[in-house]
C-alpha cells in the first residue's frame, strides 16, 4: 500500500475526531450531576437548584478522597488525594457533556437529565 | 537465547524504562485522563521493525511492568498493558504491509491504538462509559505524538541500519 493511501485514512479519521469533538462540545446536558462511585451514583446535585456554594467530601474504602464543590449552575473536584490530580485539572463544568473522571478513585461526574440516585425520582430529595 | 541477544534486550528495555520515567515525571500534556506522549513507545517500534516481534515484546513486558513498580502504582499497570498490547497489535500486523520507509505510520496508528486500549481498560476500571467522551482528543493527540514517535523510529532504524550495527 502506498504511504498517500495511509495517510488519505488518517486524514479521514482526523476530521472524523474534529466533528465529534465540536459536536460534543455543542450538545448541552442536562443540570443534574450525578456522582458515581465505582460504577454506582452515590449522589446527585440538581444544579438548577443550589441556592449557595457548597462542598462535600467523596471517600472510598481505598483511601481516596474528592473534595467537590457545587455551585449555582456548576460543579468541579477542588481538592483530591489522586496522584495526577487530573480530575482537579479539569476544573468548572456547567451545562455541557464533559465528564469529570478520577480514575485512581474510580470517580465519576455527570451532567445528566435526571437523577440517577438509587430510589430518587425527585433530585431535590438528595440535594445537599 | 544468545548471551548478545539477551543483553541488548536488556540495554533496550533499560532505555525504554528511562524515556516512560522521565515522561511520567513532566506535568499532564492537557486535562485529559491518559494523554501523554508515548516516548518509550520509539524503542518498541523500532525493536518491532529492526529485531522482530519476540524481542519487542519482551522489552514491551519488561519495560511496563518495571515502569509499574519504579512508579509504584499498580493500577497504571492495567491502563499500561492495556494500551501496550493493542499499540503492539496493531503496529505487528502493520509491520507486514509497511516498509522501513513507511514505519512513521504503524506509529500513528499504534499510538491510536494505545490511547483506545487504554479508554477500554478505563471503561472497565470506573464500569462507566464516560471517558469516552475523550476519545475523538485522545485519537487526535494519538496521531501527532504518534507520528512524531513513528519518524523517530523511522530515522533510528535507517541510521542504525546504515551503521549496520544493531
Ligand atoms: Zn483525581
Amino acid at each position: 500500500m502506498k504511504t498517500k493511501h495511509f495517510l488519505a485514512v488518517i486524514a479521514l479519521i482526523a476530521l472524523a475526531c474534529l466533528g465529534a469533538l465540536i459536536v460534543l462540545r455543542l450538545r448541552s446536558a442536562g443540570v443534574i450531576a450525578n456522582i458515581y462511585q465505582d460504577g454506582t451514583c452515590i449522589r446527585s446535585v440538581d444544579l438548577s437548584k443550589v441556592a449557595a456554594p457548597e462542598t462535600f467530601t467523596v471517600t472510598d474504602k481505598n483511601g481516596h478522597e474528592n473534595v467537590v464543590s457545587v455551585e449555582p449552575g456548576r460543579i468541579c473536584v477542588a481538592r483530591a488525594n489522586c496522584p495526577d490530580q487530573v480530575c482537579v485539572h479539569e476544573g468548572w463544568v456547567s451545562g455541557g457533556t464533559r465528564p469529570i473522571v478520577c480514575l485512581p478513585a474510580k470517580l465519576v461526574i455527570r451532567l445528566e437529565d435526571k437523577s440517577a440516585a438509587p430510589g430518587a425520582d425527585a433530585p431535590d430529595a438528595v440535594v445537599g | 537465547m544468545t548471551t548478545k541477544r539477551i543483553t541488548r534486550d536488556a540495554l533496550l528495555t533499560a532505555i525504554a524504562l528511562t524515556i516512560f520515567m522521565v515522561e511520567a515525571q513532566l506535568p499532564a500534556l492537557a486535562p485529559v485522563p491518559g494523554m501523554k506522549l508515548g516516548l518509550a513507545n520509539i524503542v518498541t517500534v523500532w525493536a518491532l521493525f529492526t529485531l522482530g516481534p519476540l524481542d519487542a515484546l519482551m522489552i514491551l513486558l519488561g519495560r511496563i511492568l518495571l515502569g509499574a513498580v519504579f512508579a509504584g502504582q499498580l493500577m497504571a499497570l492495567i491502563y499500561s498493558l492495556a494500551g501496550g498490547l493493542l499499540c503492539f497489535l496493531v503496529t505487528l500486523l502493520l509491520r507486514r504491509v509497511l516498509t522501513a520507509r513507511q514505519i512513521f505510520i504503524a506509529g500513528i496508528f499504534g499510538a491510536m491504538a494505545h490511547n483506545t486500549g487504554q479508554l477500554i481498560a478505563a471503561t472497565l476500571v470506573l464500569k462507566s462509559l464516560a471517558v469516552w467522551y475523550y476519545c475523538p482528543l485522545l485519537l487526535l493527540s494519538g496521531i501527532v505524538t504518534g507520528a512524531f514517535t513513528g519518524l523517530a523510529a523511522q530515522y533510528l532504524h535507517a541510521r542504525l541500519a546504515k551503521s549496520g550495527s544493531s
